[in-house]
Parts: C-alpha cells; structure tokens; sequence
C-alpha cells in the first residue's frame, strides 16, 4: 500500500501503514481538535468526518468524536470502530478513485496542516496512570545497585507484573519544560535529612499505552480481552528525582521523586499499526498463574527500537544514551493490564500505563542514568565531545524516539522531548 | 444562629453550622445537582441559585456553578466565594426576614428534598487521590507487627508525611457494595503464590479532604496557601486486602490490594464548618524541615469523633469495632497537602487526599481490623452478640461515622457505608 495523496519518504514515522492519532491546535483552527499524523502532514479528522469519509461506519458519530479537544471518547468505542476507521483513512489516502479524493486536494487547508505549523496538544483526560515495572533487565540493574546480587529480584517479581499508581496531573505534552524539583534528601545516613533541589535527576526510557473501553468495577479481564482493550502506544520519559525518591519510598512506593513531571509523545500510534511488529515476548520462568497465563494468543512482545539522546547545556548537538528495544520486556502489555484489572479495578478510556524503564542486556540498552552510571559511580561520555554526566544538569534536553522497521516503511513514534529548568527558589 | 426555616434536632449532623455540600438526584430532579444538606433535608442550589440567593457574591455564576454534576467548579472557586455563599445560606435559613423566605417554603419542592428521598453521588470528579500514613500509632502498630518493636517506624516518618498514589477510578460513594477482590497471595513462604479471593479483607477508617484552587505545576505551595486550598473533608474507608497487599507491596507500595474499592461519604463537610473544632497537633519531634514547619498559623489539629461500626452477615444490628479522633493525627491536613506540591506537582481542584488510617494510643480507637486482631492473632468480639472477627467476610456491612460536638449542636458527616458481597469467580 502507498500513500498517494501526499508524498511520504520511507524514513518518515508517519507512513500510511502508521496514521496515529493526536490532539492539536493549528493557527487556522482555534480549538483543539483530533488529527491523524501522515508523512510531514495532520490531517483534520473532525473536517474528514464532516466531509463524509466516516459516515458508513456503524457506532460512529464521527464529526462528534472527532471534534472533542481529547480522545477519550474516540478510544471508548472499541476496536471494530478502530479498525473501520483505519481502513477508510488508508483508503482515502492510497486509492485515487476514493469519493472524496475528487473533493479533497493535498492544499486543502481545512484538512491539511504541516506538522511544523501544529501544535499538539496530551491526546486524552488521563483518568489514572499507572506505572509498571517490567523490565527484568532494569528491575535487576537496581536491584544489585541497592541490595546486591543475591538479592536483585525481590521474590514476587517473576509472579506478578510488579506496578503503582502514579500522578496524573503532572502528565505533559513533549516540549513542556519541567523546573528540576525540590524535595527532601539524606545523602548522609549519619546526620538529618535536608532539603533542597534534587542532585540526582534522571530519565527513565519508557513506553505507555491508552486504554480503550476498559471494565466495570468488579468485573476482570482476560488476556484476551485486554489485548481487546488496548488503543495505542506512546513514547513516555518518567523523570526520576533519585535522591527524594530513596528517602521517601519504604514501604508506599515512590511519589514525590516521581510526580513532578512525566513527559509523554503526543502521537498514539495505534496496536493495529503494531500489529506486523509483533515477536515473542521473553520466556517466563517460573510459568505465570493462569490468570496471566496464555498460551493461544498471537505473540504478546512487540519489536520497536528505542533510542534516547541528550543534548547538553554546554554543546548544540544530541549524543546517544540509550538503544534499547520493547521486545525486552519481560511482561506483556496485555498481563500487565489483565493484573491491573484482576481484583476488579476499573480501567476507563483514557486510562494510562506506562511499562516500566525498558533496559536490555547489553549496557547501550540500559533505560535510565542510573543504570548506565551505575548509581553515579562512573561517568556516561556524551559521543566524542568530551562532555560527561552522570545525571542530568540544568538546561539539558533530553529525547526520547523510537520505530518499528517494516519493508521499505516506518511506523514511528515522532519524539517525547524535555528541557530541565533549574529549580525554582524554595 | 439557629435555624427556623426547617427544624433541626440537636444530633442532627447537619446543624446550622454545618451546611455540607453533596451531589444528588431526585425523583423530581434527575440531573445530577448539587445540594447542601440542613436537617432532614437537602436543599437545591441550583434553584436558590435562580432565585437569587447568591446574586450578590462577585466571581460566582451560582446558577452555572450549582447546575454541575459535580463540585469541581464550585471547588475552584476559592475561600472568599466559599464564605460568601455560607453566609447567605446561613441568613436564608436563620432569618425570616432574608428576601427569599417570603417566596420560599419548606414545603417547596423545588427547593427542600427530604433526605431519604435524595440519591447520593460522588461529590466531584477526582482527577488524582493520593492517600497518606499520618497517623503514628497506626503506622507504629504496622510496623512493630512486620519488623518488631524495633524498627516499627521507618526513618524517614518522622520527617514528611509518607504517601502514596491511589486509584481515583474505584473511589465510590456510601452505599455501593463491593466484591471481595481475587489475587495473587502467598500465605506460605515455602510455597509458590496462589491466586484466589482474599482471606484478609479489612477496612480503614480514615478521612480524606478535596483540594479546591490547587497550583501550577512547578509551583509549589506553602502551609498557608495549602490552608486555604482545602475545600472540605469526608469520611473514607480504604478498604484493603491484606494479603494481595502483603505480596505485591514490595517495593513500589500498594496497589491491587486498595485498588479494587474505596468508599467515601457523599456530604463534603466545609473547612469553615472545622473551624471552632480546631484543636493544636500532637508535638513533632524532631522539628520538621522549615518548609513544614508553621509557627504562625491556627492550630492544624480537628477534634472530629470518629467511629466504625460492624454489622456481620449473622446479625441484625450494628456493633462498635472502632472509636477514635482525628486529633491524633501526627501530619497536619496542611502539611500533607503542602509536602504533596512542594516538588511542584500540580494539584486541580477536585483532587482527593486521604489522612491514611486513624488509630490513637488506645486499643479501641485503633482503626483497622489488622490493628484490632493484631494480625489476626486474636479475636475481636462484637459487642455481646458472642460473634467474632479477625477479617471482614462476606455480607459484613462496614460504617463509619464521625461529628464534631458544639455546644447544642453536632457538624458531622453523615455515614460511610459499605457491604462486601463474595467474591466473583474467576
């Protein structure tokens, strides 16, 4: 399949295989409405649903939908609704005889906006986030760092996808700068803590995924139906305050360390788009309960290459932290929701999870500066400029991006990007 | 001040002095609306809104604000709206001169809706709930039962109000049964987790207060500002499963073992309706960090009684299980909302905190059955009934209630109740 109603190079994320969704303002369009990304393009869903592109789709009030400021609404229908839409758009863009492609041109400003003149806006009303833990890799890169190798893993780790709530306030677009937080730290065990701006701020390389219609209160959900239930995925940066979070965490978990800001992509790539892309996840031993257990599903990993890079306060050019990959991830997207929701809890559209740091074998893979400083013991080297961290300074950017690789195409994430301000005069 | 457009007992909870707001639905008014609770009655401030009750009061659209389905917007509003409208409810219904007594009678439909004719909702849509640990005796008595007497307290508790992220979706109102969750568990340490209903359901008797203005994020607040954000308390029952909790807690904190319910009571009791029952805080030692420390304001301690009662699937009656006080808790309201913002999260209106469980010194203000039958090593007896318990089980209905006594009248809270029906099969 080609897109032919706007040129797209193989090495765009927007390919006509991908057509994420996001929420923008644009200078002709006052009100945040929803788009779907194609090559360097945003296509105006809200003005394809009143052209007609959508009308044959049952359960689908398209121009309603497609008007509201957020997704929610869009991602509660399901995925039949999902995938007619899917096929409409992919129509429309590859198939000249298409009924609107004789109303519609590619200069077409009610539908068409560059990408460099939008400005994207969080694509839902996040209800709850929740952030797992699912990384073998970096839950036992930790694990050694605070308790040594015999104790990495804690036992229920290989039993269940390990997770906590977190903040959904403070859940912001790429592009939003967050100050560096201020908070309570005890580098020194022997004297008071003391407080101040945070000495230890790291990233954590992440992806997170929407829900789509969720569940009702009491009422659990199978593998199955969590595959069901999953809308799309986004890139996602768990800033991480280490110092606050080590004094506050034991025993509720982390809160402040964690709650100053998250940043996340604001393009959903859809599973549908993920679909080709899918692996094996990682071998589970020992076998999960059979609630998180199954064995007749479609493989549950996905292959998505990961890159972080940071650019320093002092250079003009990004350096490589990070190369990681999804398919480490040693529970599934679906086991982690099919968890989330086996005691009864509600998920609801809009409905946030992230996976966890995303840290590989290998030390180019490790998700987070903690990890690849080994708890600020050696220094990271930022390419070849000389330039070294341990932690993130004042006025760095760091960038996360990522893509699945198809045949002569891209289904990409575009970027989740943030710059640390100093912290503000407590 | 008395008031003579309705007759109120003096054990009415809902006093002159007090004026709780709620979210409710009427045979004769089937849109969510929000109501303020005198007597027996609940009244329409929607309707006195369009009669012009409120027209004096700037920066108040009362008839917008009131049609609501939720009190977010009212929230919003802050503390000098807030007093404003309680002053004119306060005229309205003491003086019988006030302009709209002569239009307005207690038999007026429109406006007076006997209690037990009202439908009680959620009073706001709750964008984040975070719950807290704040009280020693409750956090000390965990701790001596999981590490000894030892190292019952963490280090950190003594320096900032430990909290955690919780699950705003299954927050629901007073009277909604809930289903004893299923879950990984593992009783026996030697064996592998199993996964089934919980055999350790309890309760928390806990209170939990709705941020109203909120901040920016990366702008933190201080006590003061903190002070007046809060907008009004309820009371909560954290209801937990002890042992899906046990299992999975470690080291992220709580999650599926809260995350299945957590009921709250429908009438939000206003801070200004608090203010004659402020009582100073316990001693803090050591003197927290400055940013804590409020040598200037009112005392941050409320002398509100609190208590649980139980009415177990044998019997008919209900029968006391705890009697305790917010007046133990260590961590102020102010200081925990101040330590939540002071990284620079941002808190909305609509936001929910919870005080975390309310125990005091003695045996039977302890505020949890894990506390009661001190891990389930002892029987609690109920009452004279010969009945008892270590953990709740099925069709036990829990209730919690609480006031505040003034001289001839009560501000109280109404009632926090819940049923846990059997768990579903999974």
């Amino acid at each position: 399949m080609q897109c032919n109603f706007v040129s797209v190079s193989p090495e765009s994320d927007f390919s006509i295989q991908n057509l994420p969704f996001g929420v923008c303002t644009t200078s002709g369009s006052e009100a945040p409405h929803v788009t779907v990304a194609i090559g360097d393009y945003a296509l105006n869903m809200a003005t394809l649903a009143k052209l007609g592109l959508f009308q044959s789709i049952k359960g689908l009030d398209a121009e309603s939908v497609f008007s509201k400021p957020y997704l929610n609404d869009y991602m509660s229908l399901g995925r039949s609704v999902w995938q007619a839409v899917r096929h409409e758009l992919q129509d429309f863009l590859s198939n000249t005889h298409n009924a609107l492609r004789g109303q519609i041109s590619a200069s077409d400003v009610s539908v068409v906006t560059p990408l460099r003149e939008v400005q994207m806006h969080l694509p839902a009303r996040i209800g709850d986030y929740t952030d797992f833990y699912a990384s073998r890799e970096h839950a036992t890169n930790v694990g050694i760092m605070f308790r040594g190798k015999d104790n990495a893993l804690m036992p229920n780790w290989t039993h269940l996808p390990v997770g906590y709530h977190g903040r959904a306030s403070s859940i912001v677009v790429s592009g939003t700068p967050l100050h560096r937080p201020n908070g309570q730290r005890r580098q020194d065990q022997t004297k008071p803590p003391v407080f101040g701006p945070s000495a230890r701020l790291d990233y954590e390389l992440e992806m997170a995924y929407f829900v789509g219609p969720g569940n009702n209160l009491g009422t659990p959900l199978t593998l199955q139906q969590a595959e069901e239930c999953i809308f799309g995925a986004v890139l996602m940066n768990d800033w991480s305050a280490r110092d606050i979070q080590a004094w506050e965490y034991v025993p509720l978990g982390p809160f402040l360390g964690k709650s100053f800001g998250t940043t996340i992509s604001p393009w959903v790539v859809t599973m549908d788009a993920l679909e080709p892309f899918r692996v094996p996840q990682p071998t589970q031993e020992p076998e999960p309960l059979p609630y998180l257990c199954d064995e007749s599903g479609s493989p549950a990993g996905y292959d998505i290459h990961l890159a972080v890079d940071i650019k320093p306060k002092e250079g003009g050019e990004f350096y490589p932290l990070t190369r990681s990959n999804l398919r480490y991830m040693y529970w599934s997207l679906r086991q982690q929701l099919t968890h989330h929701a086996i005691n009864g809890c509600n998920m609801r559209p809009g409905d946030l999870c992230g996976t966890g740091t995303i840290s590989g074998p290998a030390e180019e893979s490790f998700g987070s500066m903690l990890e690849l400083s080994w708890s600020g013991q050696k220094d990271i080297t930022l390419g070849d400029s000389g330039i070294t961290r341990k932690f993130i300074e004042d006025n760095d950017v760091i960038r996360i991006s990522g893509y699945c690789q198809g045949d002569g195409f891209r289904v990409g994430f575009g970027q989740c990007v943030g710059e640390i301000l100093p912290a503000k005069r407590a």
